[in-house]
């Protein structure tokens, strides 16, 4: 090669690495920095040969390299050193008063997305992350039974000497204590009026493991437990309050159903002693009491009896492995001392794990349904925020022309988009700390932690923040854009209008109709199970139920012929009350199975009926625990059970034959074959005939069967019927006052209490997947109507940018319909890309909400084409709306023109 | 800071703003303060003045770009003829100056060095 060739060669070179450089910088600087370069070139050349001109080359590449980034970052860098913010705000400010319409859609957008998810952030913060105000709560674990293999419960409590064994543990597990629930009556007077009350029976150290210690007075000491304890009571501070809030209370005594009890402490507000489901009702005890035994003389094989929740507390930083290690240990030792029992299963979950775990698949869907929200936002703000940046594509030109330099237009559009997030972040914190209010309204009794949902400074701080980052993202689309055009392409361009922000929006509606579809079909997959789950049947006829607790303490009614004779009389007032249809009582009510009416009125047991056609003669798999709930006669023509075979219980009792109703599931499962009706099932010693079938009522959730159900008649077992139903004709709330006055009249010491109807008990049940529904199709409502505002805005564009050509194909014997299928096509396989691309997520999505779903595939192909053909038809429409103005235009003024 | 921001609007202080000057500015001033250069001519006053302190060609062009910006030198096109594209850059009256005062400071700081025995002293 002749010195020629390479110094063309080199100057072929030095232009390539021209590129680095910013268009701007190259069309003023860039033929300079090639003549140096080739003029270093020729010298290096002439002096010193081949070799050193390669050398040339490199210097020139990394001196390209680190010029050309460094002129690049330089509009940021000099803005950040020497830039005036107070004059950028004062210009975004103008423009943007300018444009109110834009300003004032663009920020209810916002402020309505975020608000939403400012809502679901709250929730998930408080319920999932937030720690419990309790000592490192992160070392307290739940210590379960799990008795799913003999058809158990897997989540079961414990016997008491398996708490005592946990407590004398002491390897990680510091300390344990067992806990159960009861229901007395409170009074300040021996004679006062009685409040109903939820007592947490305890071992004494409870308020040592979980580190909180009252307000007022003392905790219990270490002796103040078993037989002989003294008779202390600690009392919580909403009872407090409900008392009159006197801190002299401490000392005095409070009556607890009849019997003397010294006050020793009160618990601050914030001890909210958050309760798992097996223990009790959703709300916090109101006395705390220890236990007037001593867990380990507890009777360790009765199954009835197993009715403790155990509490640990394990070394701090013992690892759940290790903690499961020690659980195993200890479910060791219980084996060992009841050889003759089945073997037990110990397992341990860490406290906010267990609390949060019914409601974890709502909260994660709907937080992910929130981050989806708000990438669908930021899309759509960059799209609006694009459009203004193309709308203002000759300011900019002319702008830059006069000496303003790139970082001018980055600045003008990065800090409208920051202004607009910003105060969209504000509005939607005010939004949100509404909504919030308005879901603990909502939310469902036993949303865990229900009471804690409020906004707060650092959720308003997040979600402001997020606003100003979602603002500034979008912004940085639409202001990358307007920069890297060049003044001479800028100014070309501004002639035909804007073709590459066309692209980009192009993109931009892609991407808002694939996040669309994901939304839409987890809107659609939730909405759906919700309808499913209206029309599934409860087993029971909720209208016109009223339902109360009339709690009868066992002090009272030394005598069982007292406690059925005062049931009768009961029985006797509210059957003559007016409207009323029937009565009926149960120690469990329907869609209630975590009350405490069942761990102390309602029980499982193993049920066995030997020789019925349904054995298989394998002792351990032909007995099936099932729930056993007694109930007085005329409880299931109240309740409206469904009668399968056979009769219910009848008024007119037989003092020789114990009578019984199965469900249909033991029915099924004893006597797949022939008739239940007159076999017989041994019960404690004695012989249950059964007399009838119903389909099982619901107790726990109201879309599956729970365990199967054994109806004995109450008056056969138990004195004390703690829930009582009366099916009326009538608003079943006009009867509350005239219950009352029933109750008081037969024996003022008895509280009624829980007076709700069964409608609501129902409603109550349906609260969670109400509000999982009606926040995600919110969301995916709002997303559907993002992305019809994205294609109407993008199509409308598109026919004012191509008005020319689409008169010219006019003028050329086009049709009119033609012409706009033409445009209408341009946005449908925008859609049909953007379906496409968002399978995958739609898929990901189906399978992350799974839990949530209620009788419907997370696949189903129903739901999800019916969401798509929603989605096309809407976005269809957004395109046709716009695309008709194709229809009036006239090619002739504008050929005449051209 | 603040004191900058009370005295802002002196001449003195509008000239003491650019200080100090990196020192391919202070070689740019230099050579336009000879008269005016295409940018090739600056690197090889540059060359010829000091083989050591050569910047770059990207590193001058750029500092050519920001002086231009700041009013330090300033460009027109060149107007011979067939090397239109070229840009021919001529000090200004402030550029002047300020290649003047930061001569001067490097001047009262050598002479510093001097004295504190940082360097020798100038044979006389």
């Amino acid at each position: 090669m002749t010195h020629d060739q390479f110094l063309r060669l080199s100057e072929r070179w030095f232009r390539l690495l021209l590129r680095t450089y910013p268009a701007d910088f190259r069309d003023e600087m860039g033929a300079g920095i090639v003549e140096a370069y080739c003029g270093r070139a020729r010298v290096t050349l002439k002096r010193n040969g081949v070799m050193s001109l390669a050398w040339l080359w490199c210097s020139a590449l990394a001196d390209a390299l680190r010029n050309g980034c460094g002129e690049r970052l330089r509009p940021a860098v000099s803005w950040r050193r020497r830039g005036d913010w107070g004059r950028d705000f004062e210009f975004a400010r103008r423009r943007l008063l300018r444009s109110r319409a834009f300003v004032a859609a663009t920020l209810g957008t916002l402020a309505v997305g975020l608000g939403a998810f400012a809502v679901v952030y709250t929730a998930v913060e408080k319920v999932l992350v937030a720690p419990m105000p309790y000592h490192e709560p992160d070392n307290l674990y739940f210590v379960w039974r799990d008795q799913s293999a003999s058809g158990g419960l897997s989540r079961n409590t414990l016997a008491g000497p398996d708490v005592a064994d946990l407590q004398h543990a002491r390897d990680v597990i510091e300390d344990a204590v067992g806990m159960q629930l009861s229901v007395p009556t409170l009074s300040v007077r021996r004679d006062g009026e009685p409040l109903q009350t939820l007592m947490l029976l305890t071992s004494p150290q409870l308020f040592d493991l979980v580190g909180v210690a009252p307000i007022l007075g003392r905790g219990f000491a270490a002796h103040e437990v078993g037989p002989d304890r003294p008779a202390v009571v600690v009392l919580s501070y909403a009872i407090w309050k409900r008392l009159g809030g006197d801190p002299s209370i401490v000392g005095s005594q409070v009556w607890l159903s009849e019997s003397p009890y010294t006050v020793i402490g009160v618990m601050g507000p914030d001890f909210r002693f958050v309760r798992h489901s097996n223990l009790g009702p959703p709300q916090e005890p109101d006395v705390y009491l220890p236990f007037p035994f001593h867990l380990a003389d507890q009777h360790p094989l009765n199954p009835n009896l197993t009715t403790f929740a155990a509490l640990v507390r394990v070394r701090s930083g013992t690892s759940p492995e290790r903690v499961a290690a020690a659980v195993d240990a200890v479910a060791r030792v219980v084996n060992e001392r009841t050889p003759q029992a089945a073997p037990a299963k110990l397992y341990a979950t860490r406290l906010q794990d267990d609390l949060v775990a019914p409601v974890r698949p709502a909260l994660m869907t709907l937080g992910l349904a929130a981050v989806v929200l708000i990438l669908v936002l930021t899309v759509n703000l960059s799209s609006l925020l694009l459009a203004r940046a193309a709308e203002r594509d000759r300011e900019f030109a002319v702008s830059r022309a006069l000496g303003a330099n790139g970082s001018a237009v980055v600045r003008a559009t990065v800090i409208e988009g920051g202004v607009l997030g910003l105060i969209g972040g504000v509005a939607g914190a005010l939004l949100g700390s509404w909504g919030a209010r308005l879901l603990v309204e909502l939310a469902p009794l036993d949303l865990p932690r229900r009471n804690e949902i409020a906004l707060e400074w650092s959720a308003a701080a997040v979600v402001i923040s997020v606003g100003l980052a979602l603002g500034v993202i979008a912004a940085v689309i639409p202001a990358v854009w307007a920069l890297r055009a060049s003044l001479a392409s800028l100014l070309a361009t501004s002639v035909r209008g804007a073709g590459g922000s066309q692209r980009l929006r192009r993109g931009i509606v892609v991407a808002q109709v694939a996040l669309t579809l994901i939304l839409l079909s987890a809107g659609g997959l939730v909405a759906r199970s919700f309808e499913r789950l209206l029309a599934v049947d409860p087993g029971f006829r909720p209208a016109g139920l009223l339902t109360f607790r009339v709690a009868m303490d066992p002090r009272l009614f030394p005598k069982r012929e007292d406690a059925f004779a005062f049931q009768d009389r009961v029985e006797a007032a509210l059957g003559a009350l007016p409207g009323v249809r029937s009565v009926g009582a149960t120690a469990a009510l329907p869609l209630s199975s975590s009350g405490p009416q069942n761990s102390i009125w309602g029980w499982q047991e193993a049920v066995a009926i030997p020789g019925a056609p349904g054995n298989i003669g394998d002792a351990q798999r032909d007995s099936l625990v099932a729930q056993i709930i007694a109930a007085r006669a005329g409880y299931a023509e109240s309740m409206g059970l469904r009668l399968l075979a056979g009769r219910t219980f009848e008024r007119r009792r037989s003092e020789t034959v114990q009578e019984a109703v199965i469900d249909e599931q033991l029915a099924s499962r004893f006597f797949p074959t022939g008739t239940p009706i007159g076999a017989a099932i041994p019960f404690r010693g004695k012989s249950l005939r059964i007399v009838g079938v119903v389909k099982q009522p619901r107790l726990s959730a109201l879309h599956e069967d729970g365990r199967p159900q054994l109806f004995i008649r109450a008056e056969d077992w138990v004195g004390f019927m703690p829930v009582w139903v009366i099916k009326t004709d009538e608003d079943p709330h006009a009867l509350v006052p005239a219950v009352r006055r029933a109750i008081r009249q037969i024996d003022p010491r008895i509280p009624v209490s829980s007076v709700q109807t069964m409608e609501e008990i129902v409603d109550d049940a349906l609260r969670q997947p109400r509000i999982s529904a009606v926040l995600i199709g919110g969301f995916a409502l709002g997303a559907l109507l993002l992305v019809a505002m994205g294609l109407f805005g993008m199509i409308s564009g598109s026919v004012v940018r191509r008005h020319g050509e689409l008169a010219v194909r006019l003028a050329l014997g086009a049709s009119h319909q033609r012409t706009l299928r033409l445009v209408v096509g341009e946005g449908a396989l925008l859609v049909v890309i953007g379906m496409v691309i968002a399978i995958p997520g739609v898929y990901a999505a189906g399978g992350l909400i799974r839990g949530l779903l209620v009788n419907v595939s997370p696949w189903d192909p129903i739901t999800l084409s019916a969401v798509a053909c929603g989605l096309v038809l809407v976005t269809m429409a957004a395109c046709y709306v716009p695309a008709r103005r194709v229809l009036r235009i006239d090619p002739a003024p504008l050929l005449r023109q051209e | 800071m603040r004191d900058a921001y009370t005295h802002m609007g002196t001449d003195r202080d509008r000239i003491e703003q650019y200080l100090p000057l990196r020192p391919v500015e202070f070689h740019i001033l230099l050579s336009l303060a000879a008269g005016e250069r295409h940018g090739y001519g600056i690197i090889q006053d540059i060359e010829a003045r000091d083989d050591s302190a050569v910047p770059d060609v990207g590193t001058m062009y750029r500092a050519l770009a920001r002086m231009v910006d700041s009013g330090l030198i300033g460009a027109v096109r060149s107007t011979d003829p067939g090397d239109e594209r070229r840009n021919v850059y001529r000090i200004t009256e402030r550029g002047l100056r300020v290649a003047k005062a930061e001569a001067r400071r490097l001047y009262a700081l050598t002479r510093a060095a001097r004295v504190g025995g940082l360097l020798e002293k100038k044979a006389t």
